[in-house]
């Protein structure tokens, strides 16, 4: 680093300069110090696994420890304002969510033990029960709201606003209709664009179960899990159909245009009233978050699972942020049982 | 150049066309210009977005334009010095803002409106940008300009490399690090520099073995001791007065021990007083933290303005930053006196400190940027050395011919190939190598940046080969023929002639690092965390990850303003990260 010409001056100051530092150090080790445990916290819960903090007497204030979630990418927008909040509360717990669709997060992340809760927008399904069964994770289904998933037309096209189930049906299944006219012969003689959510999705697998049943979902449609992109492909074309979670439209109200489906009772349009009261059916579905059991032996994971159950009543939160429905008092009831019963298994 | 007469000696022959020649030339012209000005565009509208210039009264920006950007434009060229210049930079700013207006207009009124800006703003990057990067440009080569535009890096770039370190120390042990350079670097550095000055060769040699067997002792001894200094003794202790002694060693070679004591003493000064009394004292700033950052910026700066004074000339340059900083105020006090509407930018600094947050307005990118300074990092490190390390064996060690030289052509053939496999490929190595198999977790620091770095190795060592190949044979040679051996020669010719070329490429496969989305969904890194990661196998989140989910919510602020915000951070600490390892490169060509 130094030059070689002048090694003779420099020495001397290297070593008295040194000498200096040495004082230095010497003061500032006896001055001030702290002992281990004062700064470093978080290395003592690295190990996950270990059920319960063992002697949970320091005072149940200072929750710590790492909770991690993954799941569907419905419920991700609800889960992160829960999560920020609680992570606001309580600043040592370290709180991460993955967006992974519903399928993914069971069979990659949480049937293998990965994490602490999976987000849902569909109950769990036989082959993933059994995967989880196989590791030996077990789980309790806390309702998280209600969504009305929306169909959407480009706001162009007057005349497809309302449909029937079975019409729905016809545009969605395995050997799909192509032309509008071919669905309802008033409508005109244009294709048919179509826009829906993949097949990892729990959106696809809801609704292939309460529009088409037996006939399957047509392969003839660009599946994607955005609903940015859905949204933005009705918006583009005035033949295109789409259907994705309430919130999105909730929160663009001006895209694209809502179908008010009928299901035997006269065309409903979604929205939180409709969704809540059950009106808008077969479309308004119940969300889900699936902590397992084991988590919930520990107690940062107790608490916050406590506090996402009484935050699902919280209009502001749930209707004004994210755009789902709320859950009903008695549901929030019901879920605290099923959750305490849960917790007390973990501990038990 | 093609005069007259080539013109008609080449018609007097009657065969030559030149036209095929003049339409390549402007096919590859335009073909340049399209990707540029595509690119341009995007930028322009991000950074637009981003800093919400959309809604911005022209009178704002004209007042910063005035206060902040004329002085400076004025410095550039008063540093450069030349008439011509002058007479062109004036002409093209008033000779633009007719034509931009003009334009601007008529395509308004004759093919319709174009979103989000107005002709000011298109003033301000189709004419003032570039013209501000050109004079700082031709600035530069003036003296005034060269040293203010030195003083305002050293600033900005030690506060950066600072911050980078106080990153560093979230997920790295301070503790473990104070005990390492206590007992294994202090020890060798004092033997090593006992051994230069008095000339024993044996005390030079034992240096790295006493900081290999110091820092052994200092992991064995981390779980046993626990009394330690407060963070901020151990960052004095270990990196600001390091820094500082270096800092007056370097101005104490120049001669001047006076001088020396000021420049390594000041700054240290400044930030042990900062450090401890800031907070109390009520600066809003304070902490091991801002101890870290001041001596990393200070002590540079400090040696650089000695080195100004001592050749004296360029002086005025120094002023650069008070010209910035006065510019901003004055425009600031403008703007509070008359009362002037100004713009509220998405990236700001609750945007830089803050976590992820479900209203666009308090939502940050804190965790996400911490978390890919500190990828990026491990990456750097990782891929550097696999890299080099396997192309200095590919070029210099192994045959050209025989049984090891089709190995060796196998072996390249696949690494070639390598670099063409998608990167959701190597997500899925990683989920079952490091992921599954050796344990190292889903979507942890450690996990991820093994997979980053496997996905840029064969980009890394390709580019290294290129340029230890092309390091001239006689070279090699000449140092044999001095009795090297082949150890010697790689290390004292072929490395550091080839360094410059190794760094670009390290640089350019960085770069696809820190973007890179797909691999790390594979290995389950989280898409939102709020909390900085706190050790090395904690959960990660990237920036990239949090701006492709901010890209999906519903809400209209979050997929324009808050993503625009992200992409702005994004490229910034990219710049960052390439301006480091470019002034690396630089330093080493003139070095060579």
């Amino acid at each position: 680093m130094a030059p070689s010409q002048n090694l003779e001056t420099e020495g001397i100051t290297r070593r008295r300069s040194l000498a200096a530092l040495a004082g230095a150090g010497a003061l500032a080790l006896a001055g001030c110090t702290e002992t281990e445990g004062e700064g470093g916290s978080g290395d003592g819960s690295s190990g996950d696994g270990s059920s319960g903090d063992d002697g949970s007497s320091g005072g149940s204030d200072s929750l710590s420890g790492s909770i991690n979630i993954a799941g569907s990418s419905t419920v991700f927008p609800l889960m992160s304002a829960v999560a920020e909040d609680f992570a606001a509360d309580n600043p040592d717990v370290s709180i991460d969510i993955s967006s992974t669709g519903s399928g993914g997060g069971f069979s990659n992340f949480f049937c293998v033990g990965e994490t602490d809760f999976n987000n849902a927008s569909r109950p769990i399904q036989p082959e993933e029960e059994e995967l989880c069964e196989e590791n030996g994770v077990e789980w309790v289904e806390l309702i998280a709201a209600t969504d009305a998933l929306t169909v959407v037309i480009n706001n162009d096209n007057d005349f497809a606003t309302e449909m029937t189930v079975d019409e729905l049906s016809q545009i969605w299944q395995s050997d799909a209709a192509e032309m509008w006219s071919d669905v309802r012969d008033e409508w005109p003689d244009e294709e048919i664009e179509r826009y829906g959510a993949a097949d990892t999705s729990g959106t696809y697998d809801y609704f292939i179960e309460n529009v088409m049943g037996e006939d399957g979902h047509t392969d003839d449609y660009q599946a994607t899990e955005q609903d940015n992109t859905i949204a933005s492909g009705v918006e583009g074309s005035e033949y295109a159909i789409g259907y994705f979670g309430f919130a999105y439209w909730f929160q663009n109200q001006d895209q694209v245009t809502p179908v008010a489906i009928d299901n035997g009772n006269g065309p409903v349009e979604p929205s939180l009233e409709t969704a809540s009261s059950g009106e808008y059916a077969p479309l308004s579905r119940p969300l889900f978050t699936y902590p397992s059991i084991e988590s919930l032996g520990e107690e940062h994971v107790q608490e916050f699972a406590r506090y996402f159950v009484s935050q699902t009543t919280n209009e502001d939160l749930v209707a004004g942020d994210v755009g789902y429905v709320p859950a009903t008092e008695e549901t929030q009831e019901e879920q605290m049982q099923v959750l305490e019963d849960a917790i007390e298994q973990a501990q038990g | 150049m093609a005069t007259d007469t080539d013109t008609a000696r080449i018609e007097g022959f009657g065969e030559v066309s030149r036209v095929r020649g003049i339409v390549f030339e402007y096919l590859s012209l335009g073909a340049s210009v399209l990707g540029i000005f595509a690119l341009a565009v995007l930028l322009i509208y991000v950074t637009i977005d981003a800093f919400d210039l959309a809604g911005t009264s022209p009178v704002w920006l004209l007042t910063y334009f005035v206060t902040l950007v004329v002085p400076f434009l004025a410095f550039c060229l008063y540093s450069a010095r030349d008439r011509e210049v002058t007479r062109r930079a004036v002409t093209v700013s008033g000779g633009g803002l007719v034509a931009v207006a003009a334009v601007f207009t008529a395509i308004e009124t004759f093919v319709g409106q174009i979103p989000r800006l107005n002709w000011q703003l298109a003033y301000l990057f189709v004419v003032v940008a570039p013209l501000t990067g050109y004079l700082v440009y031709v600035g530069a080569r003036g003296r005034p300009g060269a040293v203010g535009f030195g003083l305002v890096g050293r600033l900005i770039g030690g506060t950066a490399i600072g911050l980078a370190f106080s990153v560093l120390f979230l997920v790295f042990d301070e503790r473990l690090w104070f005990l390492a350079y206590t007992i294994g670097i202090v020890p060798a550095a004092l033997v090593y520099g006992y051994g230069r000055v008095r000339d024993v060769s044996v005390a030079s040699a034992a240096a790295i073995p006493i900081a290999v067997l110091g820092v052994l002792v200092a992991v064995l001894l981390r779980p046993v001791v626990d009394v330690y200094p407060t963070t901020v003794f151990i960052y004095l202790w270990t990196l600001a007065i390091p820094i500082a002694a270096a800092g007056a060693l370097l101005v104490n070679g120049r001669g001047n021990r006076t001088a020396a004591l000021v420049a390594g003493g000041v700054p240290l000064a400044l930030a042990v007083v900062i450090g401890l009394f800031g907070r109390a004292a009520g600066l809003g700033v304070g902490g091991p933290n801002a101890l870290l950052v001041i001596s990393v910026a200070g002590v540079p700066t400090a040696v650089y303005l000695h080195r100004v004074f001592d050749v004296g000339e360029g002086v005025t340059g120094l002023g650069v930053p008070v010209l910035l900083v006065g510019g901003a105020l004055v425009g600031a006090f403008v703007v509070e006196t008359f009362g002037i509407p100004t713009p509220n930018p998405w990236v700001s600094e609750t945007f830089l400190t803050e976590a992820p947050s479900r209203n666009a307005r308090d939502a940050g990118l804190y965790p996400a940027i911490v978390g890919s300074v500190i990828i990026i990092a491990m990456v750097a490190v990782f891929s550097f050395v696999l890299g080099v390390a396997t192309s200095v064996f590919l070029e210099e060690y192994t045959a050209d011919s025989g049984v090891i030289g089709a190995l060796t052509r196998l072996l390249q053939i696949n690494i070639a190939n390598l670099a063409a496999v998608p990167s959701v490929v190597y997500g899925l190595l990683g989920l079952g190598l490091f992921a599954n198999l050796l344990g190292f977790g889903f979507g942890t620091a450690v996990t991820v940046s093994l997979t980053l770095s496997l996905l840029i190795l064969p980009i890394t060592i390709i580019s290294a080969q290129e340029a230890i190949r092309s390091v001239p044979d006689d070279l090699r040679r000449g140092s044999d023929a001095m009795g090297a051996t082949r150890w010697q020669t790689t290390k004292n010719v072929v490395l550091p002639e080839a360094f410059p070329g190794i760094l670009t490429g390290t640089i350019l496969a960085l770069g696809r690092a820190i973007g890179e989305t797909a691999p790390l969904i594979m290995v389950g890194a989280a898409t939102t965390v709020f909390s900085a990661p706190s050790s090395l196998f904690s959960k990660f989140s990237a920036m990239p990850m949090q701006i492709y989910a901010w890209a999906n919510f519903p809400q209209e602020e979050f997929r324009y303003g808050v993503v625009a915000a992200g992409v702005i951070t994004l490229l910034i600490i990219l710049i960052g990260m390439n301006g480091t390892a470019i002034l690396l490169r630089n330093r080493a060509e003139r070095g060579t």
